[in-house]
């Protein structure tokens, strides 16, 4: 039968049946949503930020930025926080946590002044909420009292942290902003002001493309446009370099983190986990996929569990971390040379023109045979070669030569590309 | 000069996906709700679910969809009709081609090779009924899988050393190799099911012994279609006419037909198994291969996939034209033939005639007397209930001869309700 892990964790004190869950958004905004992505699998919901400001939104409001037919790369929104009256909110999240007690209710909320963010924290434990999230960082507030302009200002991270955290006891997560040079230092703020959770991130101001119809940005507002948020796929490789910095700082290493960006299968999820996150939070490929993914996620990450011989979740969470390390401390002794599978290769010359065009020179083009020949001594390395080949598995890491006078010692190489 | 294809029989007549290609073509797949595909499909393997799992890189839950739906999913993804069954009712039809489903269950049947996955296992609680299976094709395989994943303990029977039926000794290694079928039947084993092979009923076990001894509380009769059927026209007998089921279980057992080698061979028909004994002939290195077929490409059984296969290995198609004499002289055999249209005719010289017109039961009237219909078939209800008590049949050996996948799902509607009539709740 399938593989089924044990996958429950938990998340600031609370069990979560796995650390799937939905992201504050559109994805999780009413009773019927959030229920039927319980109803598939999810562990639980990050409800669709609540204000006491209520948001007017505009149309349309979405773009997507997409690469030689690959829809979806990334994805922008013009969203503010829930344009549902708040009674209307609670009272969903009270009905859903009445229905689904074994699923995770967490009330996400966004206010414009400490008493604001008291009221918020108070209508949350009222509702039954079992952790809050702060919306320090929604990129296209109406209003610089709210929002990413809040998440880069220490000052008040510490101020309204404090104001939830002094009303209540429920744990309280600062979902942090991308739009910042150094995330740590804001996430010291929060944690200082009471949070006990950090999440990141929301998404990233960005213009995805520019309308040559309209001359302006899309998507187009009444031939108008804004900067907003940038989030989906194209955004992981960044969120993850934010989550490994916050969990590497020194005062918010064992912050509980909940990663979120750009999270699409099980091995998204799973890179999150590895550096430290204990929970995962997804909303663009929810959008774009449905919430069905959650059924691959969890049957993919048990499938890795089982070939690794892992129980629990807990036996892996920040397993990568103590490996990312400063540029300085890297190993720069050796030439790590690329192997040729010349049976494998097609003679489409690319790394040829790549290494050539973009590197070193160090491939020679054999017109005859149509392969390629490398020049050991030219070759530093660089891997372009293998990055830019269009066959699985063609060229692949091959000898080590170590630079001249130094040591020869262990390298460990990857193996396995796909 | 055209570029025909080459190959041996041994060789796979296409390649599969690797990680890489499949993703490529898994991105194609435009995750519909209630995929149609899924729909599209007789035995219910969810295409639908597993490409969409294959898509979000998890390749071995794809595996375990396509096995826990479909016990001959391997087999199945490499001979399946799909043109008309789940590939012709993908959406993306409507934008330009459909998906290639048959390749993306290949690449997922791989990794479970690859990863020795063992999806299926006995449960632990066994129930104490016992069922034989008759024949060791799709139809009786579909049941004893089912049936075993209940726990209810299963043996079947075969006259053949092999399991597989038709695909141990029919379609062609090229396109379906004995690996493949051996797969599927080690994950029939993998159940815990008991085969009793070189075991022919009616010869060595007596079927209507087995109903009075009791030994069995449910039979299940997956016999297949196993006697060729004949021309009908004068010099049939002559030296170098062989039968379909003759001449592919030759070349299954000897991984090619030795005696073919740089003979001219004819072959009769115009359904699947007249195209696997052509690609058979060119693959074992005859020196021309023909099909003659008495009607027309568009009437013709066979998978058009089947007829372009052969057509690029370089056998030339005769339409409009059945056979009516056979002579053997000296140098080989003159096949005469007639036109459609009662007129024109033929007299071809060749070394080899193959017949491949069809095929029909063996007499099942000994044990089954009263359940057969005039074409020899048995006679079962679509739930797979026959007029006898406790005796089942689905696959070729009821619908006359259709598709593996056809008897896979003839057989998973059978077990259902063997286990009705056992009393089993699942
Ligand atoms: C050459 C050829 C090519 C084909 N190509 C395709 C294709 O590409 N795609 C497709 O979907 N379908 C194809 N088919 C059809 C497909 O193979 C059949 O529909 C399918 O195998 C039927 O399964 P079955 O279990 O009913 O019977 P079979 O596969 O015929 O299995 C019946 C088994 O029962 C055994 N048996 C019979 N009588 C007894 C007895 N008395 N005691 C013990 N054992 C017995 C037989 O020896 C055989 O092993 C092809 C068929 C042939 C002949
Ligand atoms: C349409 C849309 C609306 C969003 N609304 C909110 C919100 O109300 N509150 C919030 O904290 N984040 C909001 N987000 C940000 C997401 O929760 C998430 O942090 C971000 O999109 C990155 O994750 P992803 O790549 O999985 O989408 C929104 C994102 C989108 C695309
Ligand atoms: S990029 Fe790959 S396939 Fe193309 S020539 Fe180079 S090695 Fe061969
Ligand atoms: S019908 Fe086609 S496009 Fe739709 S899910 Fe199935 S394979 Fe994909």
């Amino acid at each position: 039968m399938a593989v089924k892990k044990d996958l429950s964790i938990e998340y600031l004190g609370v069990k979560c049946e796995n650390p799937f869950f939905l992201s504050s958004s559109p994805v999780g905004s009413n009773y019927e949503m959030v229920a039927k992505s319980f109803e598939e699998g999810w562990g639980g919901v990050f409800y669709k930020t609540i204000g006491i400001f209520v948001a007017d939104e505009c149309s349309p409001r979405f773009d997507q930025v997409n690469k030689e037919g690959l829809p979806w790369v990334g994805f922008k929104n013009m969203e503010q926080i829930s344009d549902k009256p708040t009674e209307l909110n609670f009272e969903n999240m009270a009905k859903l946590k009445r229905d689904y007690p074994d699923k995770v209710m967490v009330s996400s909320i966004m206010g414009s002044t400490e008493d604001e963010w008291k009221e918020l924290a108070r209508m949350s434990e009222q509702a039954g909420a079992d952790l809050i999230e702060g919306n320090f960082s929604c990129p296209q507030m109406t209003s610089h009292a709210m929002g990413s302009d809040v998440g880069t200002n220490v000052e008040l991270l510490e101020k309204y942290s404090k104001a939830v955290t002094s009303v209540t006891k429920i744990p309280f997560i600062a979902k942090m902003t991308p739009n910042i040079t150094s995330m740590e230092i804001a996430g010291r703020a929060a944690v200082k002001g009471g949070s006990k959770g950090l999440s990141a991130t929301n998404t990233y101001k960005s213009i995805t493309n520019i309308d040559l119809e309209n001359l302006t940005a899309m998507p187009v507002v009444n031939g108008k446009s804004s900067i907003s948020g940038y989030s989906g796929a194209a955004i992981k490789p960044i969120s993850l370099r934010f989550v490994a910095q916050c969990l590497q700082d020194p005062e918010l290493k064992n912050i509980p983190f909940s990663g979120i960006g750009g999270i699409e299968t099980w091995r998204d999820a799973l890179e999150f986990i590895l550096l430290g996150c204990r929970n995962i939070q997804v909303t663009t490929a929810i959008m774009q996929y449905g919430y069905r993914i959650v059924e691959d996620m969890a049957s993919g990450l048990s499938h890795w569990m089982d070939e690794r011989g892992f129980d629990k979740i807990d036996q892996f969470v920040g397993a990568a971390l103590p490996n990312i390390i400063p540029a300085e401390a890297l190993d720069r002794d050796f030439r790590l040379l690329p192997k040729f599978d010349t049976n494998k290769c097609v003679g489409c010359g690319r790394c040829y023109v790549s290494c050539y065009d973009g590197a070193h020179q160090a491939i020679n083009w054999n017109e005859k045979k149509r392969i390629p020949e490398l020049d050991d001594d030219k070759c530093v390395g660089c891997h372009l070669c293998l990055n830019v080949c269009p066959v699985q598995n063609c060229i692949v890491p091959g000898d080590i030569i170590f630079k001249k006078g130094r040591k020869r010692h262990p390298i460990k190489a990857k193996q396995q590309y796909e | 000069m055209s570029k025909v294809l080459k190959g041996t029989y041994n060789q796979e007549a296409v390649s599969g996906f690797d990680h890489r290609t499949a993703m490529e073509e898994a991105a194609r797949c435009l995750l519909c709700h209630d995929a149609p595909c899924s729909q599209g499909c007789p035995a219910g393997t969810d295409p639908g679910k597993f490409i969409r799992s294959i898509r979000f890189r998890n390749p071995k839950g794809a595996a375990e969809t396509i096995r826990e739906n479909n016990i001959l999913g391997a087999s199945c993804a490499r001979v399946c009709p799909y043109d008309n069954l789940c590939e012709e009712a993908c959406s993306r039809c409507g934008i330009d081609r459909p998906i290639e489903i048959g390749k993306l269950q290949r690449y997922a049947m791989e990794q479970e090779k690859i990863f020795k996955m063992k999806i299926l296992t006995p449960p632990s609680k066994k129930i104490k009924k016992h069922v034989a299976c008759i024949g060791a094709g799709p139809a009786s395989l579909a049941v004893a899988a089912e049936l075993a994943k209940v726990g209810v303990k299963v043996t079947v029977f075969d006259n053949n050393p092999k399991a597989g039926g038709v695909l141990s000794y029919g379609i062609t290694s090229a396109r379906l190799p004995q690996k493949v079928v051996d797969q599927d039947v080690a994950a029939v084993k993998g159940l815990g099911v008991k085969f009793e092979l070189s075991k022919e009923i009616g010869l060595n076990i007596d079927v209507n012994e087995m109903l009075e001894k009791k030994d069995y509380d449910a039979i299940f009769i997956g016999t297949g279609l196993w006697e060729s059927k004949k021309l009908g026209i004068e010099g049939e007998q002559s030296l170098g006419v062989v039968s379909s089921i003759d001449f592919l279980r030759y070349a299954k057992d000897r991984k090619g037909v030795d005696f073919i080698k740089g003979q001219r061979v004819l072959v009769i028909g115009g359904g699947d198994v007249a195209m696997d004994c052509a690609s058979a002939a060119v693959l074992s290195g005859a020196a021309s291969t023909a099909i003659w077929y008495r009607r027309t490409i568009a009437e013709a059984p066979a998978q058009i996939a089947e007829i372009e296969y052969v057509t690029k290995l370089g056998v030339g198609i005769t339409t409009g034209y059945a056979p009516t004499k056979i002579t053997g002289s000296s140098d080989g055999l003159w096949v005469e033939f007639l036109g459609r249209d009662g007129k024109s005719t033929a007299n071809v010289n060749v070394d080899c005639l193959v017949t491949a017109i069809g095929q029909v039961p063996r007499d099942h009237s000994n044990f089954l007397p009263g359940n057969i219909d005039a074409k020899g078939d048995i006679i079962a209800k679509k739930d797979g209930s026959t007029k006898i008590k406790g005796v089942f049949a689905a696959g070729d050996i009821v619908n006359g001869g259709k598709t593996v996948v056809e008897a896979v799902a003839g057989g998973k509607i059978a077990a259902a309700e063997i286990l009705k009539y056992l009393g089993v709740e699942v």
